[in-house]
């Protein structure tokens, strides 16, 4: 007696070579990494972070914990002369952060001259892990100009 | 049983991947051996040995294969070498040998070893090819022109012209035919020892592969003409494919070449028909199916033709009543790539909408069009010619075709109301929902998913509720604005749906399918596949389709252009002084060495050779893209079918017997190419059948995993 099951919504099929069972893979992602943000900020010369908060305790992303690495790409519009600052921390079990205020993973000056891509690594050497992240840039010279980002995070 | 095949070879670095990848659509498993000369005295590297060209070791190594086949050929016949260890194999006649596939084979009197030539079977009955006294050993092809070239690398353009007889399924065919060719770039045929084939031809022989039960078969001959026009004939010793006992003597099946297994290899009908003589039946049976774009529309009313549109539209009607009745014998569908957005955002009055509605019509040329609107209507709904969309109106380059649709028109009214202000383009925020810290997305956030990417978006530009604005075009939401629009169309149309019905696939315009954003919009929709060109957004050029040209379970079906004519409407098969790109004979390069041209309004049998080079040429085409792509091969109806008689639109062409408006041959070109593939899938009912882009994507799903 073979063994049949419905393919196609309405026709009744023998399993065989040519018509195997219909099976999901699941928790198969063959590359180890996420998008997690696509932003556009207008960088002026008021400390915001990627998502234009200037709220210093919010958070960029959260919940990264899963994460051994961030990488984070960017296009500049404009050639102004950019500070950027990466903030990181861990939370308690609930969420809530372990204390006020971040670790300063990385600063300086953001390279790249106007319509130029970057690539910079959160952290720069050894793994991350933490929570939650607070990316900044303000700019100290020049004029307002876009900058669009992409954050990935590494397993 | 399971089908196994062996390949022999000098080198993998002249060793087409097409050979493998036919087999693999096939399912047909093969092994492949690599030799480690070309002489007779070379040695047969195989996975369980390696073992002498004559042995008995290789004898019994080979009989456990449905067929051995040689894949090295030459276009020189002066060699000396090339597969003489191959010599032996044809005395491998026993009914527990295999049989042996042997395509363009070098057999040539050139070759001085002895040991071939001491082996070579003395009753075989083909000549052997003679550098030194061509004519008297070899017929030469279509015309016995020269290339430019030779013509063994021809692919998509550049081929020859052949009208084959099959003796025993007495079926004439066009397939592009060369037995063997020399550095003059002439394609012969091959001449017969009649005395020979006779003595073959009336003794007894048992193998599974003798179908006759004989020991030599003639299989095929160039088939005699049809018109007294075609004074292109041949000796009645002229042969072009041979059956030894059980080794099979074939034309030209693959070029030699290292190259990616794509759809330009146009002679491998022959592969085909060697595997069905050589009884290896494959696991699967591959699809044919044709694709148009622009089913209705029309041209200019201008020189040559002077068609006028009611004209042009009676052309079309007959066209499609023959191919909807060609749909409904043969079990097939025609898919069709219907120009929307016409509605809204074009102002031509040559496409679909408007040749139906536009008052800038006159009620003649309305009503004409719409009796060709209404077979495909019906066809939609029977299945015969499913119709989806297809819309050049977004910078007229298909789905992503620049970076923003300027003055982009919204649909309004009908079912769907007045416009919602909607989202048009990315957010400026976008972050993963699993790592979004609470509280910062804004009031307008919403769950954006393309493929296994989710984001919330917020800071999203939207069009607000008027009906026309800028669309930036590469985002999902641009995607879902504009394939509603033209899902409403084709509603508006009297269509049920936009995605040829079960089929769930459309031809995309210009082959742009846009890339991610589209593809996740057009599933969303209901699509399981579209056409699509591997640079996906040209001329825009930002996107390639996935490698495997298939995303999250979507298909991408690789394109294949069977049109008889590269700009505009086709001039017909030839026009002379018409720019090339005007014609047929021009737009694929099958002038050789001014056959055609020259003789064009002088010889008669320049239409004829004309005609067998674009049905060879372009059936190559579209049966490369049905074997080895997996496909979709189409053409543009209107662009083919202005060289037809208006008066007798269905006829078969017949040289200048029958004339079209600009007093050259009449030639149909989907009758004729049509009906050429049927031919084609008669002649191999072990490997083609005629289906549907349902089975090609199913097939696809099958053997491409």
């Amino acid at each position: 007696m073979p063994v049949r099951f419905l393919r196609n919504a309405s026709e009744l099929a023998d399993v065989s070579w040519e018509t195997p069972l219909p099976v999901q893979v699941t928790n198969a992602r063959p590359v180890p990494a996420d998008t997690l943000l696509v932003a556009t900020t207008t960088v002026t010369d008021a400390n915001r972070d990627l998502l234009g908060s200037t709220a210093t305790e919010l958070p960029t992303l959260d919940g990264c914990m899963q994460y051994r690495k961030l990488v984070w790409f960017y296009f500049r519009s404009g050639a102004a002369a950019t500070t950027y600052r990466v903030l990181a921390r861990a939370t308690d079990h609930n969420g809530a952060p372990l204390g006020a205020g971040w670790i300063t993973l990385a600063t300086g000056t953001l390279p790249g001259e106007a319509n130029t891509w970057g690539r910079i690594e959160i952290p720069a050497s050894g793994d991350g892990y933490y929570d939650q992240y607070r990316i900044e840039v303000w700019r100290t010279a020049g004029s307002n100009y876009d900058l669009t980002s992409k954050i990935v995070g590494v397993r | 049983m399971t089908p196994k095949v062996c390949l022999v070879m000098r080198e993998f670095s002249s060793f087409n991947r097409a050979w493998t990848q036919i087999l693999r659509n096939l399912g047909i498993d093969y092994t492949m051996c690599v030799t480690t000369g070309s002489a007779t005295g070379a040695s047969i590297q195989t996975p369980q040995g390696v073992f002498a060209a004559g042995s008995a070791d290789l004898r019994n190594y080979f009989r456990q294969f449905d067929a051995v086949i040689l894949c090295d050929n030459t276009g020189n016949l002066a060699l000396t070498s090339l597969i003489n260890y191959s010599v032996f194999w044809l005395r491998w006649n026993d009914t527990e040998d295999p049989a042996f596939l042997f395509f363009n084979p070098h057999f040539s009197a050139a070759i001085t070893d002895s040991g071939y030539n001491s082996n070579f079977p003395s009753d075989f009955p083909i000549v052997r090819p003679n550098p030194s006294d061509i004519a008297g050993t070899l017929y030469p092809a279509d015309g016995g022109s020269a290339g430019s070239t030779s013509p063994l690398v021809a692919a998509g353009t550049a081929g020859r012209g052949a009208c084959v007889l099959f003796l025993a399924e007495n079926i004439r065919a066009h397939v592009m035919t060369i037995c063997n060719t020399h550095t003059n770039n002439i394609p012969y045929y091959w001449r017969l020892d009649t005395a020979k084939h006779s003595a073959l031809a009336n003794a007894a022989y048992t193998h599974r592969v003798a179908r006759n039960g004989r020991a030599g078969e003639i299989l095929a001959v160039p088939a005699p003409p049809t018109s007294s026009e075609d004074t292109e004939t041949y000796p009645s010793d002229c042969v072009v494919a041979y059956r030894y006992r059980n080794i099979f003597w074939l034309p030209h099946a693959m070029h030699r070449r290292q190259d990616a297994a794509d759809d330009r290899n146009p002679f491998l009908f022959w592969l085909l028909y060697g595997l069905q003589l050589a009884g290896v039946r494959p696991r699967y049976k591959l699809p044919v199916q044709i694709e148009t774009d622009h089913p209705l529309q029309a041209v200019g009313t201008g020189a040559p033709f002077n068609h006028a549109i009611t004209t042009q539209m009676g052309i079309l009607e007959a066209s499609w009543d023959w191919m909807r009745d060609f749909a409904r014998r043969k079990n097939t569908a025609i898919v069709n790539g219907l120009v929307v957005g016409t509605k809204y955002r074009l102002t031509g009055t040559v496409y679909h909408w408007h040749l139906l509605y536009s008052t800038s019509r006159t009620q003649a040329e309305r009503d004409a069009a719409m009796r060709v609107h209404q077979i495909l209507v019906a066809g939609h709904r029977e299945g015969t010619t499913p119709c989806g969309v297809h819309d050049h109106t977004i910078g007229t380059n298909g789905y992503w075709g620049g970076s923003t649709a300027a003055g982009f028109v919204r649909h309004s009214g009908l079912r769907y109301g007045a416009p919602n202000d909607v989202p048009i383009a990315r957010g400026n925020s976008c972050v993963a929902p699993h790592v979004l810290p609470a509280g910062v997305a804004g009031a307008d956030a919403q769950t954006v998913q393309v493929g296994d990417t989710e984001l919330v978006e917020w800071d999203i530009p939207t069009s607000g509720t008027g009906t026309t604005f800028d669309l930036p075009a590469g985002s999902v939401h641009a995607a879902r604005i504009i394939i509603e629009s033209e899902i409403e169309e084709m509603l508006a149309l009297g269509f049920p749906d936009g995605y040829c019905a079960g089929h769930k696939y459309t031809n995309t315009a210009a082959n742009n399918s846009g890339g991610e954003c589209y593809w996740q919009a057009l599933k969303e929709f209901g699509f399981r596949g579209v056409r699509s060109a591997p640079e996906c957004n040209a001329p825009y050029r930002t996107k390639r389709v996935t490698p495997n040209r298939y995303w999250n379970g979507f298909h991408l079906v690789p394109p294949k252009n069977l049109d008889n004519v590269d700009d505009s409407y086709s001039w017909g098969l030839y026009y002379p002084g018409a720019p090339a790109e005007r014609h047929a004979v021009g737009t694929y390069r099958l002038d050789h060495g001014g056959d055609i041209s020259a003789n064009w309004t002088t010889q008669p049998v320049a239409a004829w050779r004309a005609y067998r080079r674009v049905l060879c040429q372009l059936t190559s085409r579209w049966l490369s893209t049905t074997a080895v792509a997996l496909g979709g091969a189409y053409f543009h109806p209107i662009h083919c079918l202005m060289p037809v008689s208006p008066s007798r639109v269905l006829e078969r062409f017949d040289g200048w017997n029958i004339l079209n408006a600009a007093n050259q041959p009449h030639y149909n070109h989907p009758v004729e190419l049509l009906e050429n593939m049927d031919a084609v899938v008669r002649l191999l009912p072990d490997v083609l059948y005629w289906g549907t882009i349902t089975d090609v994507m199913d097939h696809r799903e099958r053997v491409m995993g």
